[in-house]
């Protein structure tokens, strides 16, 4: 049964699928494109955006099959070490992404405004938030999230508009090797697979019939304002694009002098400010439920745990650009191999339990 | 009351941001104004420095923001000189007993002296610098760098043209080009390797060097002076072209028209045609009004050689004629854009674009980019190309270039 203040209908599911894209692919990420890929950077989101799209569409057969359900119960099929085994994955998954987001998001505020502030202090801005968000459970992040929708929307496209006015009509194309492309994927891969969040949220989700075509709406949607900052960027910037790391704010600089309209780049920071505090608190809510399912203990236990090993990790792991470049390109690809292989196996597998059962 | 507070004290945000205004609020009482730490810094000069020990000096145009009955504003010239522009900004930031901050840059002006080495090196720093904007500008001068920014206070504590608006215009215009520091990059690292950095000069008045009241408040603490010097910056158009950070030529004002009447990067600008001869005129001077260019190039193979086409649209104007000898007695008729006209007019832009193209492969420059939009209209036909010369640096001299001149007028 659904826990009333728990579950988020189809419009709050696809507006959070909306927010969650753009969760570690604003900032860093079109400028390592570039880097390795070259123009054939932008290809790297559209393929991944594919594995995210096909990720949704295997929860969405999920989530017909098993309306009620939630993911611990599927898996609880398949026996207790590969329910436990998911679980402590999917801990350090969203814990690896959070720790990857938060520090990026910091390095960049850093850089550009708060030279001398320690990431200490930083954090006072973001983890309150951030928690609170994750323990007041997924209706209240749905509706808060719901609240600051057109907001974003209209930021984004915003963005998205002045960084067109920005791009070199110049640059060569067809420069890339597809092997780059390829291996680029696959090195920024851990940026992706936010989906997977859907999955551990199953039983609070309550698509009624007819908003699935929202969540996908909004989903692709989404995925189009990425691969467009991404390309905006990637077009703008070309060889000069190691000079610009952090992308939102950088196709809104350009502008600036050209249109002589001010520091509308200003803009594009209060969307990343918003948008990082609801992917945190996504990336934390995914934790948290997964440690509740592992060790079956209350949302306090996990947030103090989670409170601690993430206070270790953004203080010694990530704690410039290089670092945690390197974080998200050498490790956490790894750990991307939950959602986009463990998990869709043990999905598809399910599906076809269902059917099995029927026959029988 | 109490109940108030005991409400509050079992809201566990309410204490969340009653922590971090405590947090905060005490450690901003404790700092002093960002605007009291940082020198804001509206330019900055490079020159060579002429002690053994140091390499180059490093002066910054600074605003210092003081309360003024005016409505001008204080500005002041601060050098230092170092081993590196890193060293030489914090020896000044010493001098200035603030950090600099560089978020308000709006010009780098670089002395001609340090051409004769990589440019690249002085301006390492500064791509790597992330409060530093792309769409500064760039600008090499033929006095020293110090001079020139102490001409520049003059003109922005008279709150008069500032010279960043005086290169912001030089997008526009034909005879000029922009340069930022992004451009500056992209140039060096893109295809070509070519880059263009405008050059201005100073022309000191007669009087000579002289120091006004504006700004030299504070001349006791920098070690070189912060007095004004008198004198002009003159922007003839004249731009330097650098192929990987090195000077390899300077092209005056025509010669920077020719090449945007090629490359179609302007808005505005005039046009003579000298010695102009027909049923009215004889030997005249007429003068044309640009008002609106647009470029069309295409690309062709045969026989694995590129067929470079330009296809130029002009908009014009007849906006002066200088007929000597001879009264004006029909202004009306005088004013038509005959087809005659037309004919010299087109006739002598296709020559001038010749020259252009002639230039460029003479200096083997390619300062319109011939390189990617080659590449891009058949990418297989153009490796093919380049694979099959000696030199692959030298594609232009290979190429068949054929242009064609379309004149419209108002």
């Amino acid at each position: 049964m659904f826990k009333r203040n728990e579950t988020i209908g189809g419009w709050q599911t696809g507006i959070l699928l909306f927010v969650l894209f753009f969760a570690n692919k604003i900032l860093v990420l079109p400028s390592l494109l570039y880097d390795q890929a070259g123009i054939g950077g932008i290809y790297v989101p559209v393929i991944l955006f594919l594995f995210e799209f096909a990720l949704l569409f295997l929860f969405y057969g999920l989530k017909k099959k098993y309306p009620e359900q939630s993911f611990g119960q599927i898996l609880k099929k398949f026996g207790k070490f590969v329910y436990y085994l998911i679980f402590v994955f999917l801990m350090f998954y969203f814990l690896g992404k959070t720790v990857l987001l938060y520090n990026i998001t910091y390095i960049f505020f850093k850089n550009i405004i708060y030279k001398d502030t320690s990431n200490i202090l930083f954090l006072f801005c973001f983890l309150p938030i951030m928690i609170h968000l994750a323990v007041s459970g997924l209706r209240v992040m749905g509706r808060t999230m719901q609240l600051f929708f057109p907001i974003i929307l209209i930021m984004v496209v915003f963005c998205i508009v002045v960084g067109v006015l920005g791009i070199d009509t110049n640059t060569m194309l067809f420069t890339s090797k597809s092997s780059d492309v390829f291996l680029s994927t696959f090195r920024h891969i851990s940026a992706f697979g936010d989906t997977i969040f859907l999955f551990v949220v199953m039983d609070k989700i309550n698509v009624k019939k007819g908003e699935w075509k929202v969540v996908f709406s909004l989903a692709g949607l989404s995925a189009i304002c990425v691969i467009a900052v991404c390309a905006i960027f990637i077009f703008s910037y070309t060889y000069t694009s190691y000079m610009h790391p952090f992308a939102l704010f950088e196709i809104m600089s350009y502008v600036k002098e050209t249109g002589g309209i001010g520091r509308i780049d200003i803009i594009s920071v209060v969307v990343i400010i918003i948008l990082t505090y609801f992917h945190l608190a996504i990336c934390m809510k995914g934790f948290l439920d997964s440690f509740v399912e592992t060790f079956k203990l209350n949302n306090i236990y996990g947030s103090i745990s989670f409170q601690i090993v993430f206070l270790i990790l953004i203080n010694y792991l990530v704690l410039n650009v290089e670092k945690a470049i390197s974080y998200g390109e050498v490790y956490l690809p790894y750990i991307s191999a939950i959602p986009f292989v463990i998990i869709p196996i043990f999905a598809i597998i399910s599906l076809f339990f269902k059917k099995r059962e029927g026959r029988k | 009351m109490k109940r108030f507070v005991m409400q509050a004290l079992k809201t566990p945000m309410f204490l969340v941001f009653i922590a971090i205004v405590l947090i905060y609020g005490i450690a901003a009482l404790g700092q002093p104004a960002a605007v009291n730490r940082y020198a804001i810094v509206t330019a900055i000069g490079i020159d060579k420095a002429n002690d053994g020990e140091n390499e180059i000096e490093v002066s910054l145009l600074t605003f210092t923001p003081v309360a003024n009955v005016n409505y001008t504003e204080k500005y002041k010239v601060v050098s230092a000189k170092g081993r590196a522009v890193s060293e030489a900004l914090d020896y000044a930031g010493l001098r200035l007993g603030r950090e600099v901050g560089l978020s308000h840059v709006n010009i780098l002006v670089l002395n001609i002296d340090l051409l004769d080495e990589d440019i690249g090196h002085y301006l390492d720093y500064f791509s790597r610098n992330k409060v530093l904007a792309g769409t500064t500008k760039v600008v090499v001068t033929d006095k020293s760098a110090k001079d020139f920014l102490s001409v520049v206070e003059k003109m922005d504590s008279d709150s008069s043209i500032k010279i960043n608006e005086v290169l912001s215009y030089n997008k526009e215009y034909v005879y000029a080009t922009d340069s930022s520091l992004e451009s500056f990059f992209k140039g060096y690292f893109g295809p070509t390797k070519v880059s263009l950095v405008p050059l201005l000069s100073i022309i000191k008045d007669e009087t000579g060097v002289g120091v006004s009241a504006s700004g030299s408040d504070d001349s006791g603490q920098s070690s070189s002076g912060s007095g004004q010097t008198e004198g002009e910056i003159v922007n003839n158009g004249d731009t330097l072209v650098f192929k990987e950070g090195k000077r390899v030529l300077m092209l005056d004002g025509l010669d920077m028209k020719i090449i945007q009447l090629i490359k179609g990067d302007f808005k505005t600008g005039s046009f003579v045609l000298e010695n102009y001869s027909d049923d009215i005129f004889t030997n005249a001077e007429l003068g044309f009004e640009m008002l609106e260019n647009k470029i069309h190039y295409k690309v062709v193979y045969e026989n694995n050689i590129p067929i470079f086409m330009v296809e130029s649209e002009l908009t014009m104007e007849l906006a002066e004629i200088e007929n000597q000898g001879v009264v004006v007695e029909k202004n009306v008729e005088f004013m038509k854009f005959t087809d005659q006209m037309k004919n010299a007019v087109i006739l002598k832009i296709k020559n001038l674009m010749a020259e252009g193209i002639e230039l460029m492969r003479d200096n083997q420059i390619d300062l319109i980019d011939f390189y990617t939009i080659m590449h891009n209209s058949d990418p297989k036909a153009f490796s093919k190309f380049l694979s099959s010369l000696e030199n692959e640096e030298d594609y232009l001299s290979q190429m068949v270039f054929k242009i064609n001149v379309n004149i419209f007028t108002r």
